[in-house]
């Protein structure tokens, strides 16, 4: 496919300062024809799932397929599944920020982007849900004169603050970082488009003193950034599993989680970059090199991730309770009203990402880019898994019960997917997608005589 | 503008607002202001918000029960028990789906001419039609012919007096009883059973806990498996070749072929006659009968009827005639058979008397000599009450014959196929509006009076004057058969009630005068018209109060006076492979109910099934035809084909299938319209040899006929996989042991009283948050799983109580059901469960701790309240819930006018998006909270309310005929509900998951269960072995200890 891939584990580096400006404004230009129409189908996708929305609204959750006992269904899979997406790009952006690892350069900037839209997604998700959803600010602790007050010991009242306070930190790095950059686009910038650039860039000059504080305050959030990878999955895992529920009642959950998110987040960063780079011509910026490592995360992962489903079973059949034997051994049944989803998630999850220990696959675009979309489908199901199957069988027999969603459902999957799309195109053509800054640090200064020489 | 400035500026103008809105301008409120005006004068009986209730008579059949109407604001609302009644002191559902039909949308609006869609008639022209009608048929010399459901009492008199030919007939009706009783004993009846005192309940097929014979002989059963009752628990033994929801409850189940039941009974007698030494005349009527030939013809084993005979002769033992599942072609003979062996055994009076239903009972045979009567027009009029034949017997020309009537006169107050044939319709006030009287027993008259006025829905414009939208002008069908009566010179009153008022002072004057005759004789004037005795009226007034006379109950021995010629067996004969078993369908009966939602809505307690009909196919025929559940086949008999949807159950005889009948409508009300189909078309016309319809008389083919039919259960799984819902205890053990408080009780029930519970304390052992203490309360239930039959009225009275949308058969395929009883059905075995499972209200509520906004919380009375305006619908509770006993609005659900003019005012409805479950009937624990604290005159808030006021308050324990469900308080330390869970029989489902229910569950006595081991009843069976299906609790064991250590402790 490519004929610059590079394999000595290093990335190509541009000319020079200038030649990297140039690489990434470049992007800036007229829009093609692909692109507005990629726009187009990703904005149709979200109003056809806020036109789901408006029919739930109007005619209650019943248009819905959530049912008695399967109460959670698409709406919370979809949640967790967004929510989880955005964990690789603050691992990438803040962690390896942290332990100065140098291919996260490249790539980390989209990721980061990727982290806020995909939070803006999941963020949807517990409000949509809702059966009274225009009650939904009583989620929030407001004084009001009828002395209402929230539950604290709600895994849900949780989740609203750990997956506020991850959007606002994560969005708050996210600029913090692009501020720099937007000055470079700024100052290539003229008219209407350099004001609004100008007021982005919050007066950016570049100064010594202006670095010396930028420095110390993008530490800084990538260090309050750094906790929240492990916490606000770990959050999330406790709505299932502080709630009693055979299948969702484990301790394993947290690492669980968060193992999972980076799984699918490392997977959706190689699903996104990877179009990206070859639509860009970005091969100098985004290559090999990164794709490896974000292959390599996530073959870690995944082995994790297999353990915590191997280790479900050995949980269950040490406990020796029932309840739980019987949920896992159900959904491991073939015959099953699930069955089906299990085996496509251990494939997707487990199995997909094995020929990435290959050195070869874990180097070829078409391998990376069709395991990681794999990878995708089975975060996925893995979700629809633990919380679908879980309710249906639930502790009662007589109440058992199918769930399958219904098109309002699917529909508002999609229309998330198409808002995200669309917060991610959007960002593709107006902010840099690659963090110019940084890539300048990789390349020697442009100062007369050679530093390297002295 | 500084700081400062805008400060105070953003102070004034909020406060200026802030005034305006508090009511400095004309605007006092934000919502718009109505008037509630109190009484000038308020009426004697009505106190705003407090209902007001009524004794009165519902009757089905020819059982009548005496209820008592709860009327608010001028509607009844409700329907309890008349519990001072001597007769039947509980509702059946009948009651529940009577007080839906009231209201039903669907009711004749007013009299109207040529059918259910014809045209209005006034009730002036009505009635003079009649009284025309009847007198030219008089004078012509044609007959005034009566077509109806059964009537006693002064409606039988007055019908009696009029009508040439009265034919009292209901489909799946008691006419093979009635002719058994004619031919042996010479009186037309059907037999009284008393269960109360049985050791062995032998069945032929009788729907004796469901639709058959009434709330008392089901309430009898659960005495006699109750062990209060003495040491013994009666064993059910059924003899059909299905098993519905009564069979289900059987110890025994002999699936006999069908039409051999007769031959069985007999073959039992004959031993128990042997084994018993009688020798009286039941014996000559008997007959021979081989047992060899008995046992073949049913194909049994001839050692299983001697089992059952030694059973039977071993005392205290009762068969039940085979109702409609035994109406082969030998239905009379397996009546008179269960009778004989009743007398040959001893039983009669003592369980089976003669002091039954003795107004009259028709035959099938009556309704074809009726409708060959009307076909030759020798009918001048036809009335036509409550009953319809076209529906239940498409293959008798009824139809057509009606037309032939020189007038036909429907008084049904609901459209159906019958009506619709009819000239003239005279919607007859109802049991909530009439008067009337009842007999359904040999001393015992039931009273009727109207509750409540027929509906009006009124409405008045903004400004206007009220005005009357809709109503329902209906009269009472006495009134128009006074006016017939006076036309034909039969009845000398003016009015219905002026007719009541004479039978009436004949009872008055029997019970009052009569018996006052020694210190001053009545006069004449009082001897011939006792109703105008000055004593009368008061003495009325007390009786209607009270709802009944009573004069004796006591039971009459039957004698043998006659014979019955018997036949060999009777199987269905036809061309089809398979013999077809037609029974009424659980809810629904014969059809009467089809257009109650309520009953269309309400699962079959044996499949789960919901607005539709099925046929029952046994697995392994099932399998021989490539048959699955919800696969469509076609049953074709040589009367008629129709197509259903198949239900795989073990509950039928391989060689038979089943079908329900009382669906396929197709002029009865936009509920029961279209709906399934009438498999009365697979059903000839056949007949015993005494003229009782014979149901099961049918051979059909099944074909698949390929595809998927649309039929939804709301069952999930078959079984408890386990998991300790379903338990049972071995009979002869808990006969030994008995119910009585054990040292062991269930081992983690102790549990459940935590401010009691020293255990938990002392080790240490409490929760991060504590607990919410409950100084006065701690509401609970007790459900008896032995007692409880599965009939579903607990579910039908929790619908009507707390306002229970109808959603409908497509909601209910995607699960959207809004009943807060499931009454869970498990097979354990050969042993069908019937668990109702409900909020258990738990201590530990997994649900309360997850809902994010407060809106579900334990309260100080032990409820786990629910605050529907707080709720968001996260649904997140009905996740955490183990019992999956929360349902969600998916939708804002609609009442149809009329139906919300019976929503219970004290309770709310529900919008979409809101989680609700039972309340524990809270609006009425209110209530009776405040009037003991009235009545205790305290000023504290929580004046303790008695055991005795809770035991039924709550609706599904008001409605459970059995006495399944007990409520009361757990902090009353001797109380129904501690004595309950001391009991060696309590279990608690999901005990392990520790979240300490407020119910407790009583394990189902089984005769097959296998006997416990060790330390007596304590742990009898399975009870109280919460932890073997689960992982356990920590502080079981432990617990556990203790106890011994305690009970060691006493015998020092």
């Amino acid at each position: 496919m490519a004929t610059d891939v590079y394999t000595s584990g290093e990335p190509n580096r541009p000319d020079s300062y200038g030649a990297a400006n140039r690489d990434i404004i470049r992007v800036l230009l007229k829009p093609s024809v692909a692109y507005l129409a990629l726009l187009a189908t990703s904005i149709s996708v979200m109003l056809f799932g806020g036109w789901c929305w408006y029919m739930q609204i109007r005619w209650g959750m019943g248009v819905a397929n959530i049912t008695h006992p399967t109460m959670w269904g698409v709406y919370i899979v979809t949640f967790v599944f967004w929510v989880g997406i955005g964990h690789a790009g603050t691992l990438i952006s803040a962690i390896l920020f942290l332990v100065r690892s140098r291919w996260r350069t490249g790539v980390y900037r989209a990721s980061e982007a990727m982290t806020v839209f995909a939070v803006m997604t999941a963020l949807l998700f517990p409000v949509l849900h809702l059966g009274r959803v225009w009650q939904n600010y009583w989620f929030f602790p407001y004084p009001n004169q009828r002395q209402l007050w929230m539950n604290f010991k709600s895994p849900l009242m949780w989740d609203v603050f750990a997956i506020s306070t991850y959007f606002t930190v994560s969005a708050i790095f996210f600029y913090v970082g692009l501020v720099p950059d937007i000055a470079i686009f700024r100052d290539h910038s003229k008219g209407l488009v350099r004001r609004i650039y100008g007021l982005l860039s919050l007066g950016w000059r570049g100064t010594h003193r202006q670095w010396h504080h930028y420095m110390a305050a993008y530490g800084f959030f990538a260090a309050l950034a750094a906790p929240l990878v492990l916490s606000v999955h770990s959050v999330v895992s406790w709505d299932f599993a502080m709630a009693n529920t055979a299948g969702w009642h484990s301790t394993i959950f947290p690492p669980y989680f968060v193992a999972g998110a980076i799984l699918s987040g490392c997977a959706m960063v190689i699903s996104l970059l990877m179009p990206m780079t070859y639509a860009f011509n970005w091969h100098k910026y985004v290559n090999t090199w990164h794709f490896e490592n974000l292959a390599k995360m996530c073959v870690l992962t995944s082995a994790i991730l297999s353990y915590a489903y191997g280790m479900e079973y050995f949980v269950g059949w040490y406990s020796q309770n029932p309840y739980e034997q019987a949920i896992f051994f159900w959904r491991a049944d073939p015959s099953a009203d699930y069955g089906w989803a299990f085996y496509l998630m251990v494939f997707c999850n487990c199995l997909a990402p094995l020929p990435w220990y290959i050195t070869k696959v874990r180097r070829n675009p078409w391998a990376l880019f069709i395991i990681a979309a794999i990878i995708n489908v089975g975060m996925w199901m893995e979700r629809f898994n633990i919380i679908v199957s879980s309710l249906a069988h639930n502790f009662d027999p007589a109440t058992w019960w199918f769930y399958w969603p219904s098109w309002v459902e699917w529909g508002i999957l999609a229309g998330s997917a198409g808002w995200f799309c669309t917060w991610f195109l959007l960002f593709c053509k107006t902010l840099p997608a690659v963090a110019i800054t940084e890539i300048k640090e990789m390349i020697p200064p442009p100062v007369k005589g050679s530093l390297e020489a002295k | 503008m500084n700081r400062r400035n805008f400060l105070k500026a953003l102070g004034l103008g909020g406060s200026a607002s802030a005034l305006s809105a508090c009511g400095l301008d004309d605007n006092r409120y934000y919502t718009p202001v109505e008037q509630i005006l109190p009484y000038v004068v308020k009426p004697e009986s009505v106190t705003p918000g407090t209902p007001t209730f009524f004794a009165t008579t519902i009757t089905r059949g020819p059982e009548a029960h005496p209820v008592l109407a709860k009327h608010r604001d001028g509607r009844v609302v409700h329907v309890g028990a008349n519990t001072r009644s001597p007769w039947m002191a509980s509702i059946p559902k009948g009651a529940m789906l009577e007080l839906q039909k009231h209201y039903s949308p669907d009711r004749f609006k007013g009299p109207q001419a040529n059918g259910n869609s014809g045209s209005t008639v006034s009730w002036e022209d009505g009635v003079k039609q009649v009284v025309d009608a009847v007198a030219a048929a008089k004078q012509s010399g044609k007959k005034i012919a009566w077509l109806g459901a059964y009537r006693s009492g002064s409606y039988a008199s007055i019908i009696a007096s009029i009508c040439d030919t009265a034919v009292f007939w209901e489909p799946m009706g008691y006419e093979a009883e009635a002719n058994a009783a004619e031919a042996l004993f010479g009186t037309r009846m059907i037999p009284r059973y008393d269960l109360d005192d049985a050791k062995y309940v032998l069945s032929f097929g009788a729907d004796f806990l469901n639709s058959w014979g009434g709330n008392r002989v089901a309430g009898g059963w659960s005495k006699a498996r109750s062990h209060t009752h003495g040491h013994h628990v009666a064993r059910f033994a059924l003899v059909s070749p299905y098993r519905d929801q009564t069979g289900a409850n059987a110890d025994d189940w002999y699936a006999v072929k069908p039409g051999s039941q007769a031959l069985v009974a007999r073959a039992v007698a004959r031993i128990v006659a042997t084994k018993t030494g009688y020798a009286g005349p039941a014996l000559a009527a008997l007959g021979n009968v081989d047992t060899a030939a008995a046992a073949s013809a049913a194909g049994i084993e001839a050692a299983q009827i001697e089992e059952i005979a030694a059973h039977f002769a071993a005392g205290d033992a009762v068969a039940l005639p085979g109702g409609p599942a035994g109406a082969s072609g030998s239905a009379t003979e397996l009546a008179a058979a269960t009778f004989l062996l009743n007398i040959v055994a001893g039983s009669a009076p003592k369980l089976f008397s003669a002091g039954g239903y003795m107004a009259p009972v028709g035959n099938a045979a009556d309704v074809q000599a009726l409708v060959a009567a009307l076909e030759s027009g020798s009918v001048g009029v036809l009335f036509v009450d409550d009953c319809n034949p076209v529906h239940a017997l498409p293959n008798v020309n009824v139809k057509d014959a009606i037309a032939k009537a020189g007038l036909s006169v429907a008084f049904t107050s609901h459209p159906d196929e019958t009506t619709d044939a009819c000239k003239l319709i005279l919607p007859a006030a109802d049991a909530f509006e009439d008067w009337g009287d009842e007999q359904p027993v040999a001393g015992v008259t039931l009273l009727r009076q109207p509750t409540m006025s027929p509906l009006q829905i009124r409405y008045r414009p903004p400004g206007a004057e009220e005005r009357v939208e809709d109503g329902w002008d209906v009269r009472s069908a006495g009134e128009v058969l006074v006016a017939a009566g006076r036309a034909l010179g039969v009845v000398t009153q003016n009015d219905w009630r002026g007719y009541l008022h004479a039978r009436w002072g004949m009872v008055y004057k029997a019970l009052v005068l009569d018996a006052a005759t020694d210190e001053a004789p009545a006069d004449d004037a009082a001897a011939m018209a006792p109703e105008k005795d000055a004593g009368f009226a008061a003495w009325l007034a007390g009786r209607l109060q009270e709802g009944f006379v009573a004069t004796t109950t006591a039971m009459m021995a039957p004698t043998v006076t006659g014979s019955i010629p018997w036949q060999d067996a009777t199987p269905p004969a036809g061309a089809g492979q398979y013999n077809l078993h037609v029974t009424p369908h659980a809810h629904i009966r014969d059809g009467r109910y089809a257009n109650s939602p309520w009953a269309q809505e309400l699962p079959d307690p044996m499949t789960g099934q919901v607005w539709d009909s099925w046929v029952e196919i046994h697995p392994e025929t099932a399998k021989s035809l490539g048959v699955s559940d919800n696969s469509k086949v076609t049953l074709k008999s040589d009367a008629g084909s129709v197509d259903l949807g198949v239900e795989v159950t073990t509950s039928v005889r391989p060689d038979t299938v089943a079908v329900q009948l009382g669906q396929g409508h197709t002029n009865n009300g936009r509920y029961a319209s279209n709906i399934g189909v009438n498999v009365a078309a697979l059903v000839g016309a056949a007949k015993d040899p005494q003229g009782a319809m014979a149901w099961q008389s049918a051979k059909v083919s099944v074909t698949p006929s390929g595809g998927k039919a649309d039929l939804i259960s709301t069952f999930g799984g078959d079984t408890d996989e386990n998991r300790n819902f379903a338990v049972h205890v071995n009979a002869k053990q808990f006969g030994e042991n008995g119910d009585a408080p054990q040292a062991h009780g269930g081992e983690l029930t102790g549990i459940h009283h935590l401010e009691l519970d020293k255990r938990l304390v002392e080790n240490g052992i409490t929760d991060f948050y504590s607990l919410t203490q409950h100084p006065t309360y701690r509401f609970g239930l007790t459900v008896d799983t032995d007692a409880c039959n599965g009939c579903g009225a607990c579910s039908i009275a929790c619908y009507a109580e707390n306002n229970l949308p109808i959603v409908g058969k497509e909601k209910i395929k995607e699960g959207r059901e809004m009943s807060w009883i499931r009454v869970n059905r498990y097979f354990k075995g050969d042993e069908t469960h019937f668990v109702p499972m409900m909020c258990q209200h738990c201590g530990h509520a997994p649900c309360e701790s997850v809902c994010p906004v407060l809106a579900t919380y334990h309260n100080l009375d032990g409820l786990n309240a629910m605050v529907y305006n707080r709720c968001v619908g996260t649904r997140y509770c009905s996740n955490a819930c183990p019992f999956s006993a929360r349902k969600f609005n998916y939708h804002t659900y609609v009442w149809p006018e009329p139906f919300n003019m019976q929503l219970n005012p004290d309770v709310v409805t529900r919008t979409m998006g809101v989680m609700e479950k039972c309340s524990f009937c809270v609006q009425r624990l209110r209530a009776v909270k405040s009037a003991y604290k009235d009545e205790a005159a305290s000023t504290e808030y929580n004046a303790k309310v008695p055991d005795s006021a809770l035991t039924r308050l709550v609706a599904c324990a008001e409605a459970c005929p059995t006495h399944a469900l007990t409520f009361g308080n757990l902090n009353t330390e001797d109380g129904a509900l501690n004595t309950a869970r001391k009991s060696s029989r309590n279990y608690m489902p999901l005990d392990d998951l520790n979240v300490m229910s407020a119910v407790n569950y009583l394990a189902k006595v089984s005769f097959h269960a296998p006997e416990a081991g060790h330390h007596g009843g304590g742990h009898g069976g399975d009870a109280g072995h919460a932890g073997e299906a689960g992982d356990g609790h920590g502080g079981s064991d432990h617990g556990e200890e203790k106890k011994h250590d305690e009970h060691g402790g006493d015998a020092h």
